[in-house]
């Protein structure tokens, strides 16, 4: 059983937030409200008068090993694939949020009623949502299962966004997490996640 | 990779969790309260229905607060279900729906004899005629043969509400404030110190002439010890964020700079019903308004401890 992850590479992310409108149409978001994407690029300057970078920083939901989301999700709602995956099922999900306020990446965000007559306007027959739910990123699964890559990892031009087996030691996401070039957001609140980033060298020489 | 933090407060779980917290903690503990006053202290029906009657409309208008936030409200049937509490162990909302369903099953079945004794309710239509159903009646008196049994049921899930309400914060990882042990404490004692606020207030007031002298010296003392006890956790806790990570000393910042917190909550809410009470144990009150005072202000204090509460747990995000 493949172990899904991520790695994204802050060096050559150029903020151009391909894989935000990638996501948004493979999975249907209420792309009306940006706060309402499964995932986002943060865009930061960085540094002092003249000597100023800026530094984009792609989040979505980490697929954590040990999710916080999960085990406050009282409806179970929220569970983990064998692979790795963390996924909503929305008819199961009540939307009492008590997974967004555990998450410490801010990766849940709410899909209303107001939303779903939104998107059946908008995405019109095709639009697949059949209640509402605390949405989140799903590592494209759909896609996943078929032997294709994310959306997003798929449209990104810096190839910033890579995905790959994290048991497959010929896997090249594998050995950028097993070298330690690739390394998780706040492991020590302790949720195991399986997206990893290489830091930004740019700014700092 | 951490060198940009932002930091961040919530804005899912507001005031209306807040008083969901608030109503659960104080219903559920007035019912317990009580219900053990009435079982090993001395026999109080008025106490009884009236704690009864706080827990059960309480947690209905607590309950109300969630379920009108919730996304899609038909799904809530999941956790009606017992099972959802084995299903999902490690979900307290879980566990404090079925303590909140069955706090209120069994404390209305422990208060029914006591209702069926009384004028009040049979002079109220529907319930005049549900009362008297033979049905009613039966359960009335087997409620009577297992009064203890019945009466621990209700106490021991109303006691699980009240925990329930702080461990529901604490299972949040990724704040300081919120994930620490004193949280728990600190939300059951203060829970059981405003029902006592509210029991005091009952019997200095509408019960004032049933209001035996004995229990209501010692809610006085036992509201004391708590209050007591909510400063010591308050200083642990203090201690712990002063000298913790960046998300507890800003969430320690927001709430000891804040007026509210620091004269509302802890001035008016803690310090000067303590010594209103103290002053009442050590050598009495010529008067109940002190006490009625001290009451309304640890009442109104409960309340605000679960406010900014809320408001003041800080997220550290890596961007
Ligand atoms: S990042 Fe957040 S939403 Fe995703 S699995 Fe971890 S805790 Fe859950
Ligand atoms: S909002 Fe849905 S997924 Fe999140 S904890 Fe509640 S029931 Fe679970």
């Amino acid at each position: 059983m493949p172990h899904f992850a991520m790695v994204i590479d802050l060096n050559t992310c150029v903020g151009c937030n391909a894989c935000m409108a990638a996501c948004a149409m493979e999975n249907q978001s209420p792309v009306w409200d940006v706060q309402k994407w499964r995932t986002y690029v943060h865009d930061k300057e960085i540094g002092l008068g003249s000597d100023v970078n800026r530094r984009f920083f792609p989040r979505l939901c980490n697929h954590c090993d040990n999710p916080p989301c999960m085990s406050v999700c009282p409806t179970g709602a929220t569970q983990k694939k064998e692979n790795g995956i963390v996924f909503v099922d929305q008819d199961l999900c009540m939307g009492c949020r008590a997974c967004a306020m555990a998450c410490p990446y801010h990766a849940r965000v709410p899909v209303t009623h107001a939303d779903m007559r939104k998107g059946r306007e908008f995405y019109g027959s095709d639009y697949h949502r059949t209640s509402p739910s605390m949405d989140k990123c799903s590592f494209c699964d759909h896609r996943v299962e078929e032997g294709r890559k994310p959306a997003c990892v798929e449209t990104c031009v810096g190839s910033a966004r890579m995905f790959g087996d994290l048991d497959d030691p010929e896997d090249p996401v594998a050995q950028m997490v097993a070298s330690g070039a690739a390394r998780p957001l706040m492991p020590h609140i302790g949720t195991r996640p399986n997206v990893y980033y290489i830091d930004d060298i740019r700014w700092r020489s | 990779m951490e060198v940009n933090m932002t930091y961040a407060t919530q804005d899912i779980w507001t005031w209306w969790l807040a008083i969901y917290l608030y109503f659960g903690g104080l219903g559920a503990a007035t019912l317990a309260v009580t219900f053990l006053t009435d079982m090993y202290l001395k026999p109080s029906r008025d106490l009884v229905i009236w704690g009864a009657g706080a827990g059960v409309v309480l947690l209905a208008l607590g309950s109300l607060m969630l379920f009108g936030h919730l996304l899609d409200k038909v799904a809530v049937l999941t956790i009606l279900n017992p099972m959802a509490m084995f299903n999902q162990s490690t979900a307290w909302i879980a566990w404090g729906t079925q303590f909140i369903i069955w706090m209120m099953v069994w404390g209305v079945l422990y208060a029914l004899p006591y209702v069926r004794e009384t004028e009040f309710p049979k002079k109220v239509p529907v319930i005049k005629d549900l009362i008297d159903r033979p049905f009613v009646i039966g359960i009335s008196k087997l409620v009577n043969r297992f009064h203890r049994q019945v009466g621990w049921l209700a106490v021991v899930n109303g006691v699980g509400v009240a925990v329930y309400t702080g461990l529901l914060l604490q299972s949040f990882p990724a704040v300081a404030l919120w994930h620490n042990p004193a949280v728990p404490l600190l939300f059951t004692v203060s829970a059981f110190s405003t029902a006592m606020a509210f029991l005091l207030l009952l019997m200095y007031t509408l019960l004032h002439e049933q209001a035996d002298e004995s229990i209501r010296v010692l809610y006085e003392r036992i509201d004391l010890v708590l209050i007591a006890g909510e400063l010591v956790v308050l200083f642990s806790l203090y201690m712990y964020l002063k000298n913790g990570s960046e998300s507890a000393v800003r969430s320690l910042e927001l709430l000891w700079n804040d007026y509210g917190w620091m004269v509302g909550f802890i001035g008016f809410g803690l310090i000067v019903p303590f010594f209103l009470e103290l002053k009442g144990v050590m050598k009495g009150w010529s008067t109940r308004v002190p006490i009625i005072t001290a009451s309304v202000l640890v009442l109104a204090g409960g309340y605000m401890l679960r406010h900014y509460f809320m408001y003041a747990g800080v997220y550290a995000y890596p961007w």
